[in-house]
This record gives structure tokens, sequence and C-alpha cells, in this order.
């Protein structure tokens, strides 16, 4: 006798449970895309708003100085925003890496956790006070180390984006350190070399690639700060200005002051720069991305 | 690849120092400034005269009349320029510090209202009674009463204010102060003043922004902005009963109106009497503010000289709706008086 | 038994030479005080924060006390300053736009983790992270004038017809562009990429034998999801959720952009307010008084007290959760 076929349709209980399933993933499915629809929707804008109005002029002059001419560029802002990142990264790259090195090399778990702990705290302040308080100490005040005050410059507002670079450079830089094999270190030892040439010769060039990683993603996120800068850097002249004691333009508040104005040529020019930046911040979390999976494959390698 | 690194940071810092020490050299003829928005595209204009006269090279920058008054009090730039004359505890957190009138025009009520009259009227007790937010449509009685005959939509009145520290918020609260006991009570006149009603933006341009893309807006700009963003501006009567739009002629006959001249140089021109027939009656005068003694005083000494004089010719301050000083003699000769005052 | 343990002499070694010389030990000691500085430093750095802003706040701290939070007005030449409908505003708009946030970056990181075909999650996953690293004002550029319109003509209005009745979201026919609502909606934009990533991390983390072997076990991929995957990863998502929090928390340029920098609050989130950093941002610089310099900056303690809070929330929820994984299952 032929056995009956079996249906493997599900029932009752079971396809309830199939029911379920499906409207959970279909909503997971449906709110992602919205997500993801909003956020493609402000990459597309800058996009083709920005890309339109991108010029020779736009790299190379600076604002119109006639107040009812259209045109001018944003020479000054770039050069500014080049010198406030490099002043920052000055500032924050050597910090934040030899703290990551004294959490990973010297101190005891316990204080490694309070500086994790602190640099946390740190990474959650909100930059405008973090302006703020670079303000009532360099701007208002006379530096008695750097010769600077009593005016906003380069140095007060690097410094400012300094501060928002650290933690993101000593977190990034204590995991990769975390990651050197223990042997290396210990090898390196065995064979009496002592510590200071074993961080700086055996450690460091391992973990170079994720060190820069973090740099430059903490650099692409200074790039964009604009709160940090409205106190310490913001009085500024029109032309192009490589001096670090001056104050300087810069990219993000050139945004900001243009995105409000009334002028439609200047839209234009806020949505060019806003392109720029993050063809720019793009490119370096690119970059970033690529010298990870560099060090990552040579850390592999050595494993 | 550490090697290759160290060189290419060595490389990068030795570039960044020797531009910074090449740029270094080029200070002393360098002039800060900050402060008003409102005088600022006449500052802009200035700065190509002043070059090829004297050679200077002045960095202006309009981060607000409040701002400004505090950039120069901390000694940040080398002069300040603001709408507002310092308060009492502003003179003496500054220190030596003198105000000196150096140019002349007057605030737009600017207005964005899709389906009005090409030419709208309006009232000091009017525009009080909007910015009170009393008034709130811009079909209301009152502002009919004031444009008859003419059809106003049934729309909501936004009004619109500088969220900043404004010399032009000083004006047009000095204005509507002298209009309106209930204004000069609760709100007060100042550069931060807390309106009742409304939305707010920063600096002259951001107000004229927001205005253009809020319908049913209403605020208070430099008229050289209002003109150059294409924004409409209404007629506002004066207390001889005209109702009257910014122009030279009028912002000269509103500034003529008052000739006694405090020795703060301390001027309010705004609600000009009857017997000023034909003065637009929110006319201000805008300040310079520096430091009686200061490194660069000849310089500034130069600068502002050529401001009040030069630098009120046609080609720079009318076209942008600034009457000339010499409007008033007896204004001249105070601002010229006290720029004896300031020396190295 | 001891007699036999007559130590026959037995010639002493030679001492044992350093073999660490003079440079070794000074370099190690040099390294070591570098990095501790550094790292002195960067601890210090916090606490000159704290202790700058306390300071700048003091005058008015002492003039308003505690009442400060709790008074409405801010009034500049009448020297009135109170805190609380900024508070309102700041907590409001963060707290609005994490309740938006969290949902939609926890389907992101399902989604990119659990569901999607490869060929969608790389560029999908692509664009999240680049939005985490686009600045907060091209944000609000783009707030100012797509967004804010968009709004304004449309979502308003129609939120509003529906959910009008409730008080909190009247008005929406007025079609202001520059309301709380606008800046929620920004915020919340500026907070789904950094919590979605990491959402999509942990959820790559939770071990694929517990996963591969509860379908095993029968269960369809939802009930995988909440079986395995949500309970060993609570802890980690409330902790992003709680950090996009912070981060909208301390916004200052895209909020003020776009929300319409007015108070007195009204009731409902389709008018224009105002928050803590927005109103930093505006009045600090031209500030008339030092009265009022001083009740920004306590303004500003205040904020850092909420961030600060909010922080050791995530950090305590998160070490319940791992407690309850590892402790209590």
């Amino acid at each position: 006798m032929e056995p009956k076929a079996i249906s493997l349709r599900a029932t009752g209980r079971g396809r309830r449970r199939l029911f379920v399933n499906r409207l959970a993933e279909g909503s997971a499915v449906l709110a992602a895309a919205v997500a993801v629809a909003a956020l493609g929707i402000v990459v597309w804008s800058v996009g083709s708003r920005g890309a339109g109005a991108l010029s020779l002029d736009f790299f190379v002059k600076g604002p119109s100085s006639s107040f009812f001419g259209g045109g001018g560029g944003i020479a000054p802002a770039i050069v500014g925003s080049l010198l406030l990142v490099a002043v920052a990264a000055a500032f924050a790259v050597p910090v934040g890496v030899l703290t990551a090195i004294y959490v990973s090399e010297f101190s005891s778990p316990g204080v490694g956790r309070q500086i994790r702990l602190w640099l946390d705290v740190l990474n959650g302040f909100p930059s405008i006070v973090i302006g703020i308080f670079v303000f009532a100490l360099c701007v208002k005040v006379k530096m008695p180390l750097l010769g600077i005050g009593h005016h906003q410059s380069a140095i007060a507002g690097g410094f400012a984006l300094a501060i928002i670079m650290l933690p993101l450079v000593a977190r990034s830089s204590m995991e990769v350190l975390g990651l050197v094999p223990d042997h290396l270190r210990e090898g390196s030892y065995a064979l009496g070399v002592s510590k200071w040439q074993t961080v700086l010769r055996v450690v460091l060039p391992t973990s170079l690639g994720g060190i820069l990683t973090g740099t430059t993603l903490a650099v692409a996120r200074a790039a964009g700060e604009t709160a940090p800068l409205l106190f310490t850097c913001a009085i500024a002249g029109q032309l192009v200005d490589w001096n670090p004691t001056h104050s300087v333009q810069s990219i993000p508040l050139t945004i900001f002051t243009y995105s409000e104005s009334a002028d439609p040529a200047l839209h234009q020019q806020a949505w060019a720069a806003a392109f720029v930046l993050i063809v720019f911040v793009l490119v370096t979390s690119l970059a970033a991305r690529l010298l990870l999976d560099r060090s990552r494959r040579r850390l592999g390698l050595q494993r | 690849m550490t090697k290759r690194l160290t060189i290419l940071i060595a490389a990068v810092s030795a570039v960044l120092v020797a531009a910074a020490a090449a740029t270094a050299k080029g200070n002393d003829t360098t002039i800060t400034g900050a402060g008003s928005t409102f005088v600022q595209p006449l500052v802009s204009a200035w700065t190509g005269g002043l070059g090829s006269a004297f050679g200077y090279n002045v960095q202006y920058s309009g981060v607000g009349s409040g701002a400004g008054i505090a950039a120069i009090t901390n000694k940040q730039v080398d002069f300040g320029a603001s709408d507002a004359p310092l308060t009492l505890a502003q003179q003496s957190a500054c220190g030596d510090c003198v105000q000196i009138p150096w140019a002349l025009s007057a605030t737009a009520v600017a207005y964005n209202v899709p389906g009005a009259p090409a030419h709208l009227n309006l009232d000091g007790k009017t525009i009080s009674k909007i910015f009170l937010g009393q008034i709130t449509n811009w079909n209301d009685a009152a502002i009919k009463a004031l444009n008859k005959g003419a059809k106003l939509p049934d729309l909501k009145i936004v009004p619109v204010f500088r969220s900043d520290g404004s010399g032009t918020s000083y004006n047009f609260t000095d204005y509507l102060a002298s209009v309106n006991g209930e204004w000069k009570e609760k709100v007060g006149v100042s550069t931060q003043p807390a309106f009742p009603a409304g939305q707010g933006a920063k600096g002259s341009s951001g107000v004229a922004g927001l205005i253009s893309r809020t319908d049913g807006a209403v605020g208070y700009v430099d008229v050289a902005y209002a003109i150059k963003n294409h924004i409409k501006f209404a007629a506002v009567r004066n207390r001889a009963g005209k109702f009257l739009f910014p122009s030279l002629r009028r912002i000269q006959a509103a500034a003529s109106a008052f000739t006694k001249v405090p020795a703060s140089n301390e001027l309010h021109i705004v609600d000009p009497p009857k017997s000023a027939a034909f003065a637009y009656p929110i006319s201000t005068y805008t300040y310079v503010i520096v430091h009686k003694q200061s490194a660069k005083a000849t310089e500034l000494r130069r600068m502002i000289f050529w401001a009040l004089t030069q630098g009120q010719k046609s080609q720079y301050a009318a076209k942008l709706t600034f009457a000339p000083m010499s409007t008033v003699k007896p204004v001249l000769v105070a601002a010229e008086k006290t720029l004896k005052q300031i020396k190295s | 038994m001891l007699g036999a343990m007559q130590a026959t002499s037995i010639a002493r070694p030679p001492a044992l030479r350093r073999t660490r010389n003079a440079g070794d030990r000074i370099g190690d000691g040099v390294l070591y005080g570098l990095t501790a500085l550094a790292a002195l430093i960067g601890v210090l750095v916090v606490f000159a924060i704290v202790w700058r802003v306390a300071e700048g706040a003091w005058p008015a701290i002492r003039l308003y006390g505690l009442s400060f939070l709790w008074h409405s007005e801010w009034n500049a030449p009448l020297d009135k300053f109170g805190a609380r409908d900024l508070v309102i505003g700041t907590v409001v708009t963060s707290f609005g736009a994490m309740l938006l946030s969290a949902p939609l970056s926890i389907a992101i990181g399902l989604f990119l983790s659990e569901l999607a075909p490869p060929w969608v999650r790389t560029p999908v996953g692509s664009l999240v992270d680049m939005l985490a690293a686009v600045p907060s004002v091209v944000i609000g550029l783009w707030g100012i004038y797509v967004l804010a319109p968009f709004d304004a003509q449309h979502v308003q209005p129609f939120l509003g017809a529906i959910l009008g009745w409730i008080p909190i979201f009247a008005g929406g026919g007025d079609k202001t562009p520059s309301t709380v609502f606008t800046a929620i909606i920004v915020l919340t934009i500026m907070t789904i990429p950094i919590t979605s990533s990491i959402c999509r991390e942990l959820f790559l983390g939770v071990p694929t034998e517990l996963e591969e072997g509860s379908i095993g076990l029968g269960a369809t991929r939802w009930e995988m999801v909440r079986t395995v995957v949500v309970p060993s990863v609570r802890g980690g998502v409330v902790a992003a959720v709680i950090l996009g929090l912070g981060r909208a928390l301390g916004e200052a340029i895209a909020v003020t952009q776009v929300i319409g920098n007015f108070i007195p609050l009204k009731h409902t989130i389709f008018a224009p307010g105002d928050t803590i950093a927005s109103r930093l941002a505006n009045q600090y610089q031209g500030a008339i008084s030092e009265n009022q310099v001083a009740a920004l900056i306590y303004l500003a303690l205040i904020l850092l007290v909420i961030t600060f809070l909010s922080n050791l929330a995530a950090q305590r929820i998160v070490k319940r959760f791992e407690l309850q994984r590892t402790g209590g299952s």
C-alpha cells in the first residue's frame, strides 16, 4: 500500500509563528528602509546641490568683497580648516598615543580603567561647553605658556578641537596596543631589550596602522566641528591666512554663516562647502579603514 | 614605514612653520575689527579704499554688536563696531573706551506676505503690538485700517527677531519703546531683549534669510540687507503722519532733528518730533568703539578719520543707503573731537 | 645528620653584573614619565573643564541658587534668568530624538546583521557609516532647506490632523518651518548612524553557534532574535542608545539652525523652542552684562551635569545587564 503523502505546510500554532516571524521581519526591513531612505536623502541633497556649485573659483578665491556682487569662493576657509586640524592633531595625537602607551604598557588594570572612564566622560562633553572652556582659558586671558591671548586664534581653536579629538585618539590607540600579542613583547624582553626600546621598536611599529586609523577618524570628526570654534576662532579676516596666531576662517563656520543667510549665491556655496567637507570625511574614513585592514593583516601574519 | 612617516610629519611641520614665519611679518598694517552686521557692508566697502590710501589691511568680522562690544572690551580686536551705545556697565568694563558715531542709516521693517499689496503701511503702535504678540494675523483690523482698500491675506504673522546680541535690536526696541509705553515696560530697550513672540535668527543676514523663507514673516533688518535680498519693507508712519520708506533724504531728515550731542556721543534719533515732517522714524547712527590707549592708535585715528570723511562719499555710503555724516555738523564735530583722544 | 651536612666550602660565584646600563634606565624613566604625564593631562582636562565652568557659573549660582532651574523667564536687560524652559527644551528634543532613533537604529542593526542579503549589506552599511561622520552643521543646512519646508508643508499638518487632539501635537496646521519637531527629526538623523553601527556590531558579535542552535531547534528567525540575540546584547543596545542621547543633548549648531530660538515654550512641539546648547551658541558672545555671562555658564554647567548623568546611567545599565546575563543566566 502506498504511504499517504505528508503535507509539510504549517498548521495551527506553527502557522501563527511563521506569520509573526514574517511580520517582525517585514517591520524590521520597513523601519530600516525608512531610516536608510532618510539618510540617503541627506547624502543625495548635499551631492546634487553641492557638486553643481563647485568651480575653480570656489577653491581658489576668497569671499566676494562687494556687498552686492556674487561669486567668490571659500579659499580662506579651506586653508583655515587645514591649519586648525593640523594644530589640533599636533596637540591631540602625542598626548593621546602616549596616554594609550601608559595604559597598555605601564599602568595597573585598575588605573587603566579609571583613565578610560575619564576619557569616556570627556568624550561625552558637549562641544560647545569645550568651546566656552577654551575661550575662558586662552582667549579671554593671556595664555602664559603660549604667549598668545586676548584674541581668538587658530591655536586656541585647534586646542579646543584637540580636546575633542583626544578621547578618540586615545581610545582607538589603546585598543590597538592591546591587540599586540604579548609574545612579541616577551620575546623582546627575553633578548635583554629595555622596556622603552621594546615599546618604540616593537610595539609601536606593529600598531602604527591602527593608531593612524584612530587619528584619521578623529581628524575627520574635528574637521567638521563648529561649536568649539564659535568663541575661539570666529572673528577672522577675509583673506587666506597661514598664521596660526591669527584667527582664521573655517569650513564649518562658513557653512553655518552662509546657511542662515538670505542670498541664494551664498546657499550654493554652503552646499558646495558641505559637499567638500563630506568628501573629505569620506576619503579620510576610507583611508582609515584601508590602514586598519593593512595593520590587521600585519598583526595576523605575525601572530 | 615609521621612517617615511616621520619624514612626512617633519616636512609638513617645516612647511607650516615657514609659512607662519613668512606671514608673521605682515602684522603691522593689519587692523582687526568685529561687531555690528548692520555696518558690515559699509566696512567691507571701505577696506578697498583704506588699502589703497594707507596700505591698511582691515579685517572685519560681523558677529553682532553685542559680540563686538565684548571683543573690544577683552581687547581681542583693534576696534569694535556697534549700533547700540555702550551701557554704563559696559562702559566701565571697557575701561578707557570711547564710542564714535561713524555712519548713519536706518532699520527697515521687512516682511514676506504672499498676496500682500506692493505698498504696505504700518505705524509704530501696530508694529509694537505685532511684536508683543497681540496682533497675530495679517488681516487684522488694525493693519487694515492703515491700508485702506488693500486686500490682506488671512495669514498668521510670524515676527522675526535677532537671537544674538544686536545693535539693530537696540535701534528697533528703542523705537518701539518710544511709541508704546507697554513695550517700554514689558520688554525695554536692549541688544538682547526678551521678545514675547516670534522666532529668532542669528545676524542680519540670518534675519533676512528667515524672513524670505517663512510665509507671513515680518522682521527688522538694516535697509541694505532688505534691498540686497529683494525683501519688501513697509512704509512706517512718522509723527507728522506720513507713511515713509527709508531713503537717504528721509534718514538725513531724521538725523537733522537732533543736534545736541552728549559727552558720551550716545545719540537717539528714533521717532523724531513732528517738525521733522519727512523723517524716517527708525533711523540710527552706528558707532566705532576703540580704546583711547592702544598700540595701533595712529592707524586707528587715520582709519576712523578717513571713514568719517572719504568713507562717507556716495560711492561707498549712498550705494548702501548710509547717509553722509556731514548731515549733522555738530555730530561730525563731536566725532572728530573724540577722535583726538585716541593716543598711543 | 646535621653533622653530615657539614658544608664543604663552595666557591662563591662572582657577583652578578647589572645587565641594564644607565641609558636604558633613563630611557625607561623618561618614557614612563612622558606617558604618565600625558595620561594625567587627559584626566586633568576633564576636571579643568568642570572647574572652570563651575567657577564661571558661581556668581549666578550665588545669585539665583537652585531656583534657577524652575524659573522660566529669560530677560537679559532686566537680569532675570531662568533655565526651566531651556532644560525642558533640551530634554524634549533629545528624548524625542531617542524615542524615534532607537527602534530605527535597532531595525537597521538587525537588518544589516541578520536579514539583508550580502549585495545589500555592503552599500547600506557604508551609507550608514558615512553618515556617522557627517558634521552636524551639514545636517543643519539640510534641515533648513530640505527638511523644514517639507515638515512645515506636509508632515506637521498631517500629524496635526491625526494627533492634534493631544495638546503636544496641536497647531500642526500653522505650517511653521522652525519648530521643536523639526529639531527632533534633525537630531534623530544625527543619532541613527552612531547607534545603528554599534547595534550592528553587537548583533554580529553574538556567537553563531547560539543562533544556529536555536534555529536548529526549530525557532523562526524572529524567535531566535527574541530569545538568543536580544538578551545577550540588551545592555550594549541600551548603551548605544544612550550614547546617541548624549550626542543629541549637547548638539548646538544643527539645533539652533532649525529650532526657532524662542522661549517661553508653547505646549506643542509644532512651535519654535530653544535648548541650552542653542542658547549658548546664540547669546554667549554678545552677552550684555557679567550677570548674563554667569547665567549662561550656569546653563553650561547644567548641561554638563545632564550629559554626565546620562553617561553614568548608561554605564550602570550596561553593568546591570552584564550581571543579569552572566550572573543570573
